[in-house]
Formats: structure tokens, sequence, C-alpha cells
């Protein structure tokens, strides 16, 4: 398939999304579903203000806080705990349990304990990244070929050297997976955070839209959302495909742990 | 060549839990001794799953003995349990392992250099040398190239140099040729006879091909099937420098063969 071919293909598909919408909302009324150029419009007047920004900013410090909170410990641990069998099958049921557990459901103990301020939020997102990134992680980790490992200590490396030499490249794909699934979450688990309770953000505008009945509103701060998480998804294959410059082609590594939200 | 004798196997065994957990643990290796004088070229042949790979890795101390003792300068060098294991000895005994290890997110030259550079020992001369090495093995032009675009034979050149670079005084090979096709196979066998005459290593080669034993060696030890111990030694008094592609034709040659393969069962 040529690159045009793939553009044009990616091209219908849109126009059908659109012609879609627009006949979903001809059908439902556009008091509850806006049609796509009023949308567009709210969107553009959101970012002549400037008020968009504001908002998706908050959004985005929240989410990208987050991620480094949870995504640095997430991947760091594995390493750590290759070292230390022991405190890994201490910690395995906990991580386990906390990863099963419905990160949503601690959204109002994190507001009682963090306020409504931007803590609250980061915390929200930190809990959904660290753990999906440690499962990853951990995968990866495991995956690592053991003959590997047998030739790097032979040729005399280190344990420092053989982490970030040996086992971090060739995690590099799983670690990878982990931060795909977790963008999305890190701004979706923002967003549900200021839908909450929040006086700034992209949660907070779809949640005033919608009690002001404004749906075109909620439709323009639905669709501000969807394109930061494209651009984000966008970066972090951007940066794998740069750490993955080695590999024959560009396949990606199979998901280990999704979801958890 | 002195007549000490570098690495020392005495007694040597090792068995491996069996699949089940009930019946008593196999005996892969049993009772097998032999030595290895500095300089010498030893090659060991064996049938498929005899225990050579096991072999090695007790020698290399990736893989701690059930029984017996490994000297290295008279020293020994294992404690019959795992705890103690050294690997590679202090990067005394090199190891080209059976199959690939090249790092595959580097480069052939990084490859190449990763012994060094672990070892803190990477500077100018180190650059020369694997340089010098890249260029014996027929490697020059492919210093960027990552493994996966290399051929099976430049990856296994690649691995060699890669153990020669940093000059370990012992080097275990296992079946580092089996897989390449016969033209690609004398190619490398030549090389690394050259490579060893002009440095003289301790090379202890493992085979199951009689001629390749034969061709390469100054001595060959016959394994048994397992529980593997030594069968047969036989000296190869084949003159070097070896006309490889004409091994064959050596006068030696027949007679050593079929005392080999007699005793290869
Ligand atoms: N880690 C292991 N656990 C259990 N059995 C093993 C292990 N490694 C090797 N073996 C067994 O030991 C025998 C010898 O294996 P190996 O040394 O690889 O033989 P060779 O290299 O001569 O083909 C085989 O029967 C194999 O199944
Ligand atoms: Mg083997």
């Amino acid at each position: 398939m040529t690159r045009w071919q793939s553009i044009i293909d990616k091209a219908l598909v849109i126009a059908a999304v659109l012609a879609l919408w627009q006949w979903g909302s001809m059908t439902a009324g556009a008091y509850w579903v806006p049609a796509p150029w009023p949308v567009v419009l709210a969107l553009w007047d959101m970012m002549r203000t400037g008020e968009i920004f504001r908002h998706a900013g908050y959004t985005l410090q929240a989410s990208l806080w987050g991620f480094l909170l949870g995504g640095i410990p997430g991947m760091a641990l594995p390493f750590v705990l290759r070292r230390l069998p022991r405190l890994e099958a201490i910690l395995d049921p906990f991580l386990v349990g906390g990863y099963g557990l419905p990160k949503l459901a601690l959204a109002p103990l994190f507001i009682l304990w963090f306020g409504i301020g931007i803590e609250s939020k980061i915390a929200l997102v930190t809990s959904v990244v660290f753990f999906l990134v440690y499962f990853n992680t951990a995968a990866g980790v495991r995956a690592i070929d053991p003959r590997l490992l047998l030739m790097s200590r032979v040729i005399g490396a280190g344990e420092l050297r053989i982490a970030t030499q040996v086992i971090w490249p060739s995690a590099v794909p799983f670690i990878f997976a982990g931060f795909r699934v977790s963008t999305p979450y890190a701004i979706g688990g923002a967003v549900i955070a200021e839908l909450i309770s929040s006086n700034r953000g992209l949660g907070y505008l779809v949640q005033l839209g919608a009690m002001n009945f404004k749906t075109s509103q909620v439709f323009a701060a639905i669709l501000a959302i969807t394109l930061i998480v494209i651009g984000a998804n966008a970066v972090v294959n951007g940066i794998e495909r740069r750490l993955l410059r080695w590999r024959p082609s560009s396949k990606t590594a199979g998901t280990t742990a999704s979801g958890g939200m | 060549m002195s007549e000490v004798s570098l690495l020392e196997v005495a007694g040597l065994g090792k068995r491996f839990p069996s699949r089940d957990g009930r019946s008593d643990a196999r005996w892969v290796i049993q009772n097998l001794s032999f030595s290895v004088r500095d300089g010498e070229f030893v090659t060991v042949i064996g049938p498929s799953g005899s225990g050579k790979s096991t072999l090695l890795n007790m020698i290399a101390q990736t893989d701690a003995p059930s029984a017996g003792t490994i000297s290295f300068k008279g020293a020994p060098v294992s404690n019959g349990d795992g705890a103690g294991l050294r690997p590679g000895l202090d990067c005394q005994i090199g190891y080209v392992f059976q199959d690939d290890t090249l790092l595959p997110w580097r480069t052939t030259i990084d490859n190449v250099l990763f012994p060094l550079e672990a070892q803190g020992r990477l500077d100018a001369h180190g650059r020369e040398r694997a340089a010098a090495l890249m260029d014996a093995v027929g490697l020059t032009g492919f210093e960027r190239y990552y493994p996966h675009e290399l051929s099976g034979g430049m990856r296994k050149r690649a691995a060699l140099i890669r153990t020669l670079v940093y000059d370990p005084p012992i080097i275990l090979m296992d079946e580092p040729f089996g897989a390449l096709d016969a033209q690609t196979r004398v190619q490398l066998q030549e090389d690394l006879l050259r490579l060893w005459e002009a440095g003289r290593k301790t090379i202890i080669f493992i085979t199951h091909d009689i001629a390749e034993a034969i061709a390469l060696g100054d001595r060959a030890l016959v394994l048994s099937r397992a529980p593997t111990h030594i069968i047969g030694e036989h000296h190869i008094d084949i003159p070097r420098p070896r006309n490889l592609r004409d091994i064959y034709a050596a006068p030696q040659f027949a007679s050593l063969y079929e005392a080999i393969r007699a005793q290869v069962q």
C-alpha cells in the first residue's frame, strides 16, 4: 500500500464518520447531537478567546505530571525487583491488586485527600499509569533472552551495565506498549477527575457545557480531548521509533496489560 | 608450548532434575576428566544431546557442576554449588555460544567493542584491534550494520571476534560453524586457524563433525552418549599450517577419521 493510498483511505473513513455524525444530528435533533460544523465553530470560538488552551493546558499538565510520577517508578521498579526476588514475591499480590482496582473509584478519595486542585487529578493519573507501565515493563524484563545475560556476564559486564545496555533495550518495546496504553488513560483520567470536581480543565468544560445545555461546547471539548490524545500518541510513537531504529520492521510488541480504570 | 596444564577437569559430573520431579535426577555428564595445555587447540566431538554445551557452560562458569572439580592454572574454580559462580572467570575464559548472542540493537562494531566497553578498556588501541579483527574476517564495511542485516556467517564471525577482541587466555567455542554452508564454513575455519596461529590462545572447540575436529585440533576428544565421559583421545599430527580445503588428502586423515568414527556412536 502506498503512502498516498493510505491517506486517501483515511480521508474516506473521516468523510464517512462525518456523514454519519451529520445524519445522527439530523435524526436526533441538533439540540442533543450538534452537527459537525457548529462543533468546529464552537471549538474555533474557544480557540480565538484562548479559553480552550487554558483548559487544555491544565488538563495536559495534570496528565503529564501523572504520567511521569506513575510512569517513571512503574518503569524502574521491575529493574529493582529483578535483583530482589524475595521483595518481588512479597509485593506481587499487592501490585496485582492495585492493577485490578478500579482507579475511578479512588477519585473521590483523592479529592478528599488532595483537594479539588490539580494534585487530586495528578494522583488519579499516577495511580492509573503506574500499574499499566509496571506490568508491561515487568513483562519486558522477564522476556529478556537469558543467553544474552549469560554472554554479558561472561564478557565481564556488571549488573548496572546489564540493566541499562542489555535488559533496557530489549524491554523497550514492552515499556512503550505500556506507555501507549497509558497515554489515553492519563489524559482520560485527568478529564474524569475534572468532571467530578474542578473549576478548570477540559473535563470541567464538558461538565459546564452539559450543565448549561450547550451540547456543541461539550462536543467541542471532547473533540479537543480526542485531538490531544492523538497528538500525545504520536509523540510516544515517535520516541519509540527513534529508540527502535535498529529493528528490522516496525512491528510492535503485544500489549500485555491494558485497561485498568 | 609448555607442558603445564592450563585447565584441568577432574571427575566432572552434572545432573539435571527430572521433568516430573519424582524420579531420580538424570546424570548428563559423569566422571569426565581431561586437561588442556596452554596454547593447545582441543576439539571435542560428541553426539547431539551428549552434554557438550553443558560441559562448556560448566567450564565457563555459567552453570555449576554437580560433582568433580575444574581447575584453572592449578587453582580450583568451582565449589559445587551455584552460589560462587564467576561467569567467564574474570574475563579469562571467552565463550562463543552455540547460538547467536549478538545484541540486536547494536551495530556490528558496537557488538565487537561491547566487551572492551564493559571491561572499561575501550581506548584507541582497542578500537584499532577491533578494526584489525573486523578486517581479518572480512567484516570491514559492515561496521554500521545491525545483526539482522548480516548473513549467518557474518554474524558468526562477529561473535567470534567479539571474544577475540579482549584476548582471554582460553576460548570455548560451541559448534560455532555448525549451521553454515560448506563454503562459508571452510572460510571461517581458515580465519579461525589464522587468528589462532597468530595469537596462540587455548581453544576448546566443540563440534559434531569428525572432519572438522581433525582439521582444526591438536588433539580430539571423543565423548560417549549420556551419562557422558571421554571415550577416546586422538593426537592429530597433521603439520601446520594446514590446508583445510584439502585436509582429506593429508596422509594421517583417513586413519584418524576411521578411529574417531568407530568411537562416535
Ligand atoms: N537446564 C537444563 N535442564 C534440564 N536438562 C538440561 C538442561 N540443559 C541441558 N539439559 C539436558 O542435558 C542434555 C545435554 O544437553 P546439551 O549439553 O545441550 O547437549 P549437546 O550440546 O551435546 O547437544 C540434554 O539431554 C538436555 O536435555
Ligand atoms: Mg549443544
